[in-house]
């Protein structure tokens, strides 16, 4: 996958088209800089993403220019007008654009605060930079698999463990292929499993937690007996030998056995938090105003757990990060390369710990384990920010 | 009472009995609740804390369900109530909370909190319809400008805000009933008197019912003047009737301690007051509910082997306008003061 297949022509005309919706709505408004800015950035994430790809991206640029064009005299919901001079028939053209900006507020309020924490801001950049590298990175730096460029190398054993070099930043692994192009593309695979597994722990914890909680008896009782007994049974040694047992050829299933034996501690906090949230007075007064179990259930009880549920996803991603690594570096999952994971192995089983030019063979992937990890957890500061409009949108 | 056309009261406690479980003690929280709440009425349930007014309101609105005894909305039974009929009766009895601080959901706005019901019910036509109805709604429970205060998160809102938010979440639905469960308890007291007089205000505008609880007999006396009065002790309403015969001409010896104790704004009037002076101040247990009369422990006016022997029915009195659960009331005894300060001294 290069560059060039990605970035397509086709990306680039439609996202020049998607663009000149910010650009009519600020020359009408006659605010032109939010409108430039706008069409710029539906090009580039047309251009870059293909057009799905970068779909969200233009959504998202269209309704923060819109609600920075939209002014308050357009929405009787922000106005100050009284109930006889507000008028409520709209078009729908009218309908759509009062709606993409109020989108777009909502957009800008949770970009605030998410610059708000210090911590969690460098978690974000953090994270943002891990998704460039490894959406990205591939299609810049071509993969070093079959050492095909050899000729710009020492040739014989000088190009094995090289220490880093102007032309290769990060030096040469075993075989002599450049490290940094495996730290490129060795992060999709195990990121993406990761976030698989983090996913998986949180939709089971959560769907259990919550029928625990609301329906009670026999199911409650069960639920909370396995839950007991999976969190007594030592995860780690348990994933071992069960990695030994079944063949992961499909990194799916890996995810799926560790989103299972994760989710029990998950599960028992949702379990709590709905049991009381489902005592709470507007919970009430929901019930006498009949909305409905799927109302109270979703627009009621669960967006008060929801900076609770993606902390506690961004945790179990991690543990899931941490637990795929392990295994990889304990050779149970069958290697495919490049993984950070399988570096860190054959670095240590080929030697690297012990001459000092090799370091980079084995830090590498360590530091880029670590740094990700260390993103997501500050990461998780900003989340609260985000979902909490309390801390959101201040007094 | 004031009665609908099809001659039922829009809802009516029968014979209703609460009890709660606590660890393995039952403990009777309402007994023998009779109580019918007609069209456009204002009823006050008055009583200190841990009587059962709010269990009463609760059971009212259909939050709990009665241990024994039947709930009636309109001459029918609300466990039989399916579908359509269902739907119209959760509609009708709608209740506001007494902590404007915990009856709102935090993570939704002044217009969510509102457009939610009017959507799900469909009370509103057309594109703007909603947003028309937010507005009406707004302005009617007196949040003006309402454009300033629709896309408030609730923790922008002062307490007498959110409780006019929550007045008007309840009017949504267009309800027959409103229970206000000590609605202005938790606000301050400058605001309270101009919420009453919406609450008012809508029942009057709107026609609907108000039940309104209170533990300030002196709030009752306001709000309630053109309604009734129940005044509810350990579980059972002890006198029933129009405020002004239940405010002036108090029967029940409970009620006259209550409205002996209501300070007057002059500070004369106050000093020279009679108070009436209990034999006891404690209030008894609900585990523990003395046998008979549960008051007669603090009663003044005690009269042994009468009060402690048989539980009073709620009944007229000779010479009273209301309703009074009083032995030597109904049996045309009447009060006199029970002399000995000393338990009597029973045995050889």
């Amino acid at each position: 996958m290069d560059f060039q297949s990605v970035a397509s022509s086709t990306g680039f005309v439609i996202g020049a088209l998607c663009g000149l919706v910010p650009l009519a709505v600020a020359i009408r408004k006659r605010t032109l800089r939010p409108g430039i800015v706008g069409f710029l950035a539906c090009v580039l994430s047309g251009f870059a993403c293909n057009v799905w790809g970068g779909l969200p991206m233009i959504v998202l640029t269209v309704a923060v220019v819109v609600s920075y064009t939209y002014t308050d005299k357009e929405d009787p919901f922000l106005s100050r007008a009284r109930l006889e001079e507000v008028n409520f028939e709209e078009t729908l053209g009218a309908m759509v654009t009062r709606r993409l900006a109020s989108l777009g507020r909502a957009i800008r309020a949770g970009t605030r605060a998410l610059l708000r924490n210090k911590a969690g801001f460098l978690g974000f950049v953090g994270l943002a930079f891990f998704f460039v590298l490894t959406i990205f990175g591939p299609m810049l730096i071509e993969y070093d698999g079959k050492s095909h460029y050899y000729d710009r190398r020492e040739p014989g054993a000088i190009s094995l463990f090289q220490g880093p070099s102007r032309e290769f930043p990060l030096g040469l692994d075993w075989q002599g292929r450049d490290i940094l192009s495996h730290i490129v593309h060795g992060g999709r695979a195990l990121i993406v499993t990761a976030v698989q597994a983090g996913a998986l722990t949180t939709v089971i914890a959560v769907i259990l937690g919550a029928s625990a909680a609301l329906l009670g008896g026999f199911l409650d009782r069960l639920l909370n007996a396995v839950a007991n007994f999976i969190l007594t049974i030592p995860q780690f040694p348990l994933l071992v030998v069960l990695a030994g047992l079944i063949s992961f050829q499909d990194r799916f299933y890996l995810a799926l056995l560790l989103a299972v034996l994760d989710w029990p501690s998950l599960m028992r906090a949702v379990r709590a938090q709905v049991l009381s949230l489902r005592e709470r007075d507007y919970v009430e007064a929901a019930v006498v105003l009949d909305l409905g179990l799927p109302h109270i259930m979703l627009r009621e009880v669960l967006p008060q757990m929801v900076s609770y549920i993606s902390i506690n996803m961004i945790f179990s991603i991690q543990g899931a990060m941490y637990a795929i690594v392990g295994l990889v570096f304990l050779g149970m999952v069958p290697f495919n390369e490049p993984d950070w994971g399988v570096m860190i192995f054959m670095g240590r089983s080929q030697g690297a710990l012990f001459s000092s030019s090799a370091a980079s063979m084995l830090l590498s992937p360590v530091i880029a384990v670590a740094l990700f990890q260390l993103s997501l957890v500050l990461f998780t500061r900003s989340l609260e920010e985000v979902f909490n409009p309390r801390l959101r949108t201040g007094l | 009472m004031s009665q609908n056309p099809s001659g039922q009261p829009l809802i009516a406690l029968e014979g209703v009995y609460r009890t709660f479980r606590q660890g393995r003690e039952r403990v009777p929280v309402l007994q023998d609740i009779n109580l019918a709440v007609g069209e456009n009425e204002i009823v006050c349930l008055v009583g200190e804390s841990g009587c059962g007014k709010t269990t009463t309101g609760r059971i009212m609105v259909d939050l709990l369900e009665p241990s024994a005894g039947t709930v009636l909305y309109k001459g029918r039974p609300l466990a039989a109530l399916r579908g359509k009929d269902k739907v119209e009766q959760r509609r009708a009895l709608q209740i506001i909370h007494q902590d404007p601080f915990a009856s709102l959901n935090p993570s939704h706005t002044v217009g969510q909190i509102l457009s939610f019901p009017l959507k799900r019910h469909r009370m509103a036509q057309g594109r703007g319809g909603v947003r028309r109805r937010i507005w009406e709604l707004l302005t009617l429970v007196d949040l003006t400008p309402p454009g300033d205060l629709v896309n408030k998160y609730p923790h922008q809102l002062s307490g007498g805000q959110r409780q006019r938010v929550s007045i008007a979440r309840a009017l949504t639905v267009e309800p027959k009933l409103i229970v206000a469960d000590e609605a202005v308890s938790m606000v301050d007291v400058s605001i309270r008197v101009s919420l009453l007089k919406m609450l008012h205000g809508l029942r009057d505008q709107l026609g609907v019912a108000i039940v309104f609880i209170t533990h300030d007999l002196a709030l009752a006396k306001y709000f309630a003047w053109e309604g009734r009065i129940a005044v509810m002790y350990l579980g059972r309403i002890v006198e029933i009737g129009p405020t002004p015969d239940v405010i002036a001409n108090p029967a029940h010896p409970y009620t006259r301690a209550l409205i002996s104790a209501i300070p007057e704004a002059d500070p004369e009037v106050t000093r020279n007051k009679q108070r009436m002076i209990l034999r006891s101040e404690d209030i008894p247990r609900l585990t523990d509910i003395p046998p008979g009369c549960a008051f007669h422990p603090r009663c003044p006016f005690f009269v042994p082997g009468l009060c402690d022997a048989r539980v009073p029915p709620l009944e007229r009195a000779g010479g009273f306008a209301q309703s009074v659960a009083c032995l030597p009331l109904t049996e045309g005894l009447g009060l006199r003061e029970h002399v000995s300060v000393e338990e009597p001294v029973v045995g050889p």
